[in-house]
């Protein structure tokens, strides 16, 4: 009698036991598909272990909980084991209600962390409500919110009035522990399966695989008494019985009201935050601009000492023997493409391409961003003095350049950019390191290897060079004419000479004549010859201006880099502009200055010079023809006579 | 001990999902018989909206993908038909040992039909490849039907999934006991002799 008194205890007690587990695993199912911090999504970390139960599996993985049902699922936050003060027996149900929250998209980032402190809201003596809260939520007032319960789970042990629980033998209670051990654990089961295919587990998957800043957010709800929802919010709703289990005392019964059609809600509010331009990004000239980049060429190094590699739009492949001075690096800092927003993809957010520069708008700092859709600002860097290290930069802003680069008060001449060197003393040790190819696709921008020069001097500073994909250029500095206007000067570092500076091969001088071509001064031929000699003598004469020049080169300070180019202040690029003190590279910097129009004039002195030349010819040869004819004729006379 | 069958929904299906399709609802109802200690592993669809849960053993992976080849060979050999694949669970049980035998029976309590009904030619589906999304029409309207189709193919295959779980509810008692140490129930994938 004591004995079976005991066993039927016994019997009971493991009834109740196997309820109250019952109650907390179909607890913990729902909540782990409904709430990020306590799911199992993520924990694949074990499951490519093989099952919990095979030999090779160490005992210590499954903890004692997870055998209960024999589904071992995640550990349960400490709050999950606090629902037991919410029922007082197995007799009061449990109702998870699953909230969709919505919120202006002015949520912070902390928002969508929800605490996994409980909070306990009692509410009146029949109602114990817990509910998973945030201190954001808190604080930004419960007014803001807007609530929908997608989901509400009842999940509650009938009581089977009239009933002695304790009663029966021994073998069947065994029997029916037994078996309703097992119809429990097909209701679990059971259970898993469906909270992944009820609408909010889509809701509750997206939120968690990817990063988009959602304007919603799963709440679950946990409570002993819930408020019946009102008939406008059961019409939209199905529900969902799983079969109930008898047990000794009662049945256990479980059950789910659920949107069927939550997924339009969800997909309005999953829309990632617009675009919006950042101006002071890391990295932004505007944050600091003074700042130098590591990619500023210094007089030593090679590419590979670059502290990071930039992709510009031009590269010297053309000119490898001789590395440009001027190096551009766009402002953001990395060519490589990593989906920063993206998607979601996934989570990540979709890439978004920037549209083409804006010259007169910030860039905003997308990492993902390819440098072909939109145009960087230059970092002009030259190094041509033989000190080590650059001096002070000068950054003129990259809008105004390639605005002033296009304003142009006369049409320029392509000069043949390899044509185009550095004095000798850029040539050694003044190598610099070659710029990293950066591709820069602007519209319209047809691929030269031409550096187009400015051509007037108070006009501001033209398009100096169209940009092509694979070169890259180094200015050697700046050098502003008497009229203050300045220009770039452009300068490729090697060891030409300064003869090479002005090879006008490629532009044949009309009165280029050969050596051998000087003939009968009194001829037509002589007189072109002679002119050509005088030209060729003045493409070998030495410079003129030096000390000019060496003022120019002090002269010329960013003001007045900025007083020529249009004043925007937006957007400020980096423009380094070093300058020679060298009265050979300022010299250089002289020739390398001359203009088109110079040029022009020249040619056009050496037309008059011709023309003088003929004219005097004209009047000698005809004096001479006169005096030839004079002097027959006054042969003939004598002759005559 | 009866042998409860379930005729589940037919499914028309492309040869293309073939492979998706019956991974999910025999991974489902297998992990339904698994009764055995499991940490369960979600795995989501690539061509549907749905997600469906593994026991998380190897073995019983590999041998559901091989079957799922085997079908796909068949269906393959025998395009454009209705076809049918069994999951059949039974328990061992010896015979009667005698001089002559002493064989070991199965009993089968519990089978399971997978109707597909697959209705496009597999010459583009490559048996390994569960990505394929063929696009035969370009144009917008067949972009509209290929999507409405696959929504309609979801909304079965969902359908079928509640539909396990209703009779795993409903049917209980011919369950038998959990042995210790067996995770899931002894089982067999085949394909109907008169669908051969």
């Amino acid at each position: 009698m004591t004995s079976t008194h005991t066993n039927s205890h016994t019997e009971a007690a493991k009834m109740e036991q196997v309820i109250t587990e019952f109650f907390y695993k179909s607890l913990l199912i729902i909540l782990e598909s409904r709430s990020s911090y306590v799911s199992s999504r993520n924990y694949s970390g074990e499951q490519t272990v093989s099952s919990p139960s095979s030999s090779s599996s160490s005992s210590s993985s499954v903890r004692p909980r997870d055998k209960w049902f024999n589904l071992a699922l995640r550990e349960c936050p400490s709050a999950l084991e606090n629902l037991d003060l919410c029922r007082r027996s197995n007799f009061e149900p449990v109702v998870v209600d699953v909230i969709l929250e919505q919120k202006p998209l002015d949520w912070g980032p902390a928002s969508f962390s929800p605490t996994s402190d409980l909070v306990r809201n009692l509410s009146s003596k029949n109602k114990n409500s817990y509910f998973w809260n945030s201190d954001q939520q808190d604080e930004s007032g419960s007014e803001m919110k807007c609530e929908k319960i997608i989901e509400r789970w009842f999940v509650q042990n009938e009581s089977r009035k009239g009933r002695d629980c304790n009663s029966g033998n021994r073998r069947s209670s065994c029997n029916n522990l037994s078996a309703l051990y097992k119809k429990l654990i097909l209701m679990l089961r059971s259970l898993y399966v469906t909270v992944r295919l009820l609408p909010a587990y889509n809701i509750f998957r997206d939120l968690n695989s990817s990063g988009l800043i959602c304007s919603f957010k799963l709440v679950p709800r946990v409570s002993s008494f819930v408020e019946p929802l009102t008939r406008k919010e059961e019409v939209d709703m199905q529900r969902f019985w799983f079969t109930p289990v008898d047990t000794s005392c009662g049945r256990l019964c479980l059950s789910v009201l659920y949107h069927s059609s939550i997924s339009d809600m969800s997909s309005e509010s999953s829309t990632p935050m617009s675009p919006q331009f950042i101006p002071d990004y890391v990295g932004s000239p505007l944050a600091d601009p003074l700042r130098r980049f590591p990619s500023l060429p210094v007089s030593h190094g090679s590419p590979s000492s670059l502290p990071f590699s930039r992709r510009h739009s031009w590269s010297y492949d053309h000119y490898k023997a001789s590395p440009p001075l001027v190096s551009f690096s766009p402002s953001p800092t990395h060519s490589e493409s990593n989906a920063l927003v993206s998607n979601p993809s996934s989570l990540g957010l979709p890439p978004m391409s920037l549209p083409p520069h804006p010259p007169e708008t910030s860039l905003a700092h997308k990492r993902n961003t390819n440098f072909d859709e939109y145009c960087p600002s230059p970092n002009f860097s030259a190094s041509p003095s033989p000190s080590p290290s650059p001096s002070l930069p000068i950054y003129i802003p990259w809008t105004h350049l390639s605005k002033a680069l296009l304003r142009s008060e006369s049409a320029p001449v392509n000069i043949a950019a390899p044509k185009l060197a550095n004095t000798p003393a850029l040539s050694g040790k003044q190598n610099l390191p070659p710029c990293p190819p950066l591709k820069i696709t602007r519209a319209g921008t047809s691929r030269t290897d031409n550096i187009r020069v400015p051509a007037e001097t108070d006009a501001t500073i033209e398009k100096i060079f169209s940009f092509g994909k694979e070169d890259c250029w180094k200015y050697s500095g700046v050098k502003a004419f008497s009229n203050s206007s300045p220009r770039i000067s452009c300068s490729r570092s090697s060891s030409r000479s300064l003869q090479d500076d002005f090879d006008y091969s490629e532009f044949p001088c009309p009165f280029d004549v050969e050596d051998g071509e000087m003939m009968d001064p009194g001829s037509r031929k002589s007189q072109d010859a002679a002119v050509g000699a005088l030209v060729r003598l003045l493409k070998k004469a030495p410079p003129l201006r030096q000390n000019v020049s060496l003022n120019f080169s002090e002269a010329s300070r960013p003001e007045i880099l900025s007083n020529s180019i249009p004043k925007q202040s937006q957007i400020l690029e980096a423009v380094t502009v070093e300058y020679a003190a060298a009265p050979n590279i300022a010299s250089f910097r002289l020739v390398a200055s001359k203009t088109t129009t110079d040029a022009l004039e020249e040619l056009r002195g050496y037309k008059v010079m011709k023309n003088l030349l003929l004219s005097e010819g004209g009047k000698a040869y005809t004096s001479n023809v006169a005096s030839a004819a004079e002097h027959s004729s006054t042969s003939k006379d004598r002759s005559i006579l | 001990m009866n042998c409860e069958v379930c005729q589940l929904k037919e499914l028309e299906v492309e040869h293309f999902e073939i492979r998706e399709v019956l991974r999910c609802i025999l991974h489902t109802i297998v992990f339904h018989r698994a009764l055995g200690l499991v940490r369960p592993k979600d795995v989501d669809l690539e061509l549907f909206e749905i997600t469906y849960v593994q026991c998380g053993d190897v073995e019983l992976e590999k041998k559901i993908d091989e079957k799922i080849d085997h079908f796909i060979s068949w269906v393959e050999k025998h395009p454009n038909k209705k076809s049918q694949i069994c999951l059949s669970f039974y328990e061992v049980k010896s015979k009667q040992p005698s001089w002559f035998t002493n064989k070991t029976e199965r009993l089968y309590w519990e089978q399971w039909y997978v109707n597909l009904n697959v209705t496009q030619h597999p010459k583009h589906h490559s048996s390994k490849s569960h990505h394929t999304k063929l696009i035969v029409d370009p144009g917008e309207s067949a972009t509209e039907e290929r999507s409405c189709r696959r929504a309609m193919v979801e909304a079965s295959l969902r359908e079928v999934l509640f539909q396990i779980i209703k009779f795993v509810n409903e049917k209980k008692d011919h369950v038998p006991p959990i042995s210790e140490g067996v995770i899931y129930f002894p089982y067999e994938i085949t394909i109907p002799r008169k669908f051969q």
